[in-house]
């Protein structure tokens, strides 16, 4: 049963996120909405501090540390905001709940965006994170990478790409509604069938933004940093994906999947009934508690 | 004390699963069931019987060494032997009820304090990570290592294995290993068809659309207004409001559009209509 905490967002959603990003704005006027919005969330609870140094070089980034006790884990997290915008306080608040849950501490990354900085830099930002984790002396096997939406595409990417730079590769990885497919061919399946009923998410104007990401060079599109969906799993830790029924990017979700499992990748993918994106997001839906206790406890599972 | 945590990590991974089947306990009681009551098994089996045996004998070592945290470390003692009575308890109800009486309140009853079980569980594993494990490392001398492991059977958890898992607990380990999990279902008494579903969610974005152009729109004429500063200031935003404002989600408001003159045309003549028969009728008299 979807609550009424979040039948009442996903109405809210349907009747402004999604109305503007169907229609023809600037990213300026949408970024100035979303910060609007961002005024109804929460701050971060008392007993989480945050920290700024040492900080990334081209970005702002934070670490968050709850005070009851934080273990050796280490939860790397990568905001969404289609590449082009961020919900800081939304994130900082879901990243906290997420280390409380799991005894871990954070570091969120707030990489450059797009259409000032495209695509590769977002990624540089979120790669550069990583290293500065192992460098500090954090070992890979208490990190777990974790993405909403856009995050979760560059938390594939990331992964992609520290294996291929021969990088140790983290704990695992839970990824939250990953918009992991940039290219033309995948404009099918609930793309369409949850067109409709997505009550977040519009991708009419998806060729704007896949421009605007990638400066129009859309020939990119098929590179697996891009779409990590047409990449190669293999020699990628455990993944968590969870998403909900409804949404447009569901098929990303079940399609890594697929792909991760046949890459001999353990690969679990969660679909929520009717949950709109980010839900977990939502602090003051039960939903949203509930599906950050199951990501503290792949968390856990992960990193003993 | 990694084998403590690996501990947790199984114990982590089956509450997930208790999770998932306690959502499908009303829409397939059945199966539910006998996933959670293995599950239950399990719990009572692995971690009752070792785990926290060993984290007591644990507790009582840092308690000689460290008198701080002498209550919370009780405090920890008694939630193992409440869990585990606990545990028995919910599998036994778990046993005893129908199918009919899962799909029910009772049913609802028992899937909400499987729920609380679970939070509590994930809360009490927080607090021993974050209180003891890493007073343990800090305060505990080589001799009292040796003392806990010389005392320890040295039994494993089957989680570590899933081979092992599987021959014990089939289908706990079956649902484990499910790629997809659905989570949220819920059995709808009066399904409303997803043609009439997504006709409302239609409207919904439609008047969505009207709604949000709306406030775009007097939010932008107020903006106007506002920025207003002398008389011929006012006179040229009056001018462009109107000139800026003759159409409306596509439409044009100046001329009415043909809905709006076919439908009023239809509400005159059938105003008129009785009059009109009415005089035909006296001029034919």
């Amino acid at each position: 049963m979807v609550s009424w905490q979040t039948r009442t967002v996903e109405l809210l959603s349907r009747l402004t996120i999604r109305q503007s990003l169907r229609r023809d704005i600037s990213v300026t006027a949408m970024r100035e909405r979303i910060q609007a919005m961002e005024r109804f969330f929460p701050d971060v609870p008392g007993d989480v501090t945050i920290e700024f140094e040492p900080g990334l070089s081209h970005c702002d980034a934070e670490w968050l540390t709850p005070q009851s006790g934080p273990t050796e884990r280490m939860v790397l997290h990568f905001p969404g905001g289609a590449f082009m915008t961020r919900f800081v306080r939304a994130e900082r608040l879901l990243l906290a709940r997420i280390c409380r849950a799991a005894n871990a501490r954070g570091r969120l990354v707030f990489y450059r965006l797009a259409p000032e900085h495209p695509y590769p830099a977002g990624l540089e930002d979120c790669l550069e994170a990583y290293r500065q984790l192992l460098s500090g002396g954090i070992a890979p096997e208490h990190i777990v990478i974790s993405g909403m939406s856009a995050g979760g595409c560059l938390a594939l990417s990331v992964l992609m790409a520290a294996r291929d730079e021969g990088m140790p590769m983290p704990a695992g990885a839970v990824l939250m509604s990953p918009a992991a497919d940039m290219s033309d061919e995948s404009e099918g399946g609930s793309r369409v069938v949850n067109a409709a009923r997505d009550a977040v998410l519009s991708l009419e104007r998806g060729d704007d933004i896949r421009k605007l990401y990638l400066d129009d060079k859309t020939e990119l599109a098929n590179h697996p940093y891009v779409s990590p969906v047409l990449g190669d799993f293999s020699g990628l830790p455990p993944l968590l994906f969870q998403v909900g029924s409804t949404e447009v990017l569901l098929d990303d979700s079940r399609r890594c999947a697929e792909r991760a499992r046949s890459a001999g990748v353990r690969a679990e993918v969660e679909v929520w009934d009717r949950m709109p994106h980010g839900w977990q997001a939502l602090s003051f839906a039960p939903e949203s508690g509930r599906a950050i206790g199951r990501l503290a406890d792949f968390v856990r599972e992960s990193c003993p | 004390m990694q084998s403590l945590r690996l501990d947790h990590a199984g114990l982590s991974r089956v509450l997930r699963e208790i999770d998932t089947q306690v959502g499908l306990l009303a829409r397939q009681p059945d199966q539910a069931r006998s996933v959670l009551v293995e599950a239950l098994d399990y719990l009572l089996h692995y971690h009752h019987t070792f785990h926290h045996p060993r984290e007591d004998r644990l507790f009582a070592r840092i308690r000689a060494r460290d008198t701080e945290l002498d209550e919370t470390l009780r405090d920890l003692t008694h939630e193992h032997e409440a869990g585990e009575r606990q545990t028995g308890e919910l599998a036994a109800e778990l046993a005893a009820l129908s199918t009919r009486q899962l799909r029910g309140q009772r049913g609802q009853r028992l899937a909400d304090q499987v729920n609380a079980y679970v939070r509590h569980t994930r809360l009490h594993m927080r607090n021993e990570e974050a209180v003891f494990y890493r007073r343990a490392e800090r305060v505990l001398e080589p001799e009292d290592w040796s003392a806990i492991i010389a005392a320890d059977d040295g039994s494993l958890d089957p989680m570590t294995d899933l081979a092992l898992m599987a021959a014990r607990y089939p289908r706990l380990a079956e649902n484990l290993g499910l790629p997809v999990k659905h989570l949220g279902l819920v059995e709808r008494t009066q399904p409303i068809s997803d043609e009439l579903r997504l006709q409302m969610l239609a409207l919904t974005d439609l008047y969505g659309g009207l709604l949000h152009e709306a406030l775009e729109l007097a939010r932008g004429n107020v903006d106007q207004l506002l920025a207003v500063r002398s008389p011929s200031g006012l006179v040229r935003a009056v001018g462009d409001i109107s000139s800026n404002n003759l159409r409306f989600a596509g439409q044009c408001l100046t001329r009415p559009p043909r809905w709006a003159v076919n439908g009023g045309a239809a509400i005159v003549v059938a105003c008129l209509r009785p009059y009109l028969k009415a005089s035909q009728d006296t001029g034919s008299r």
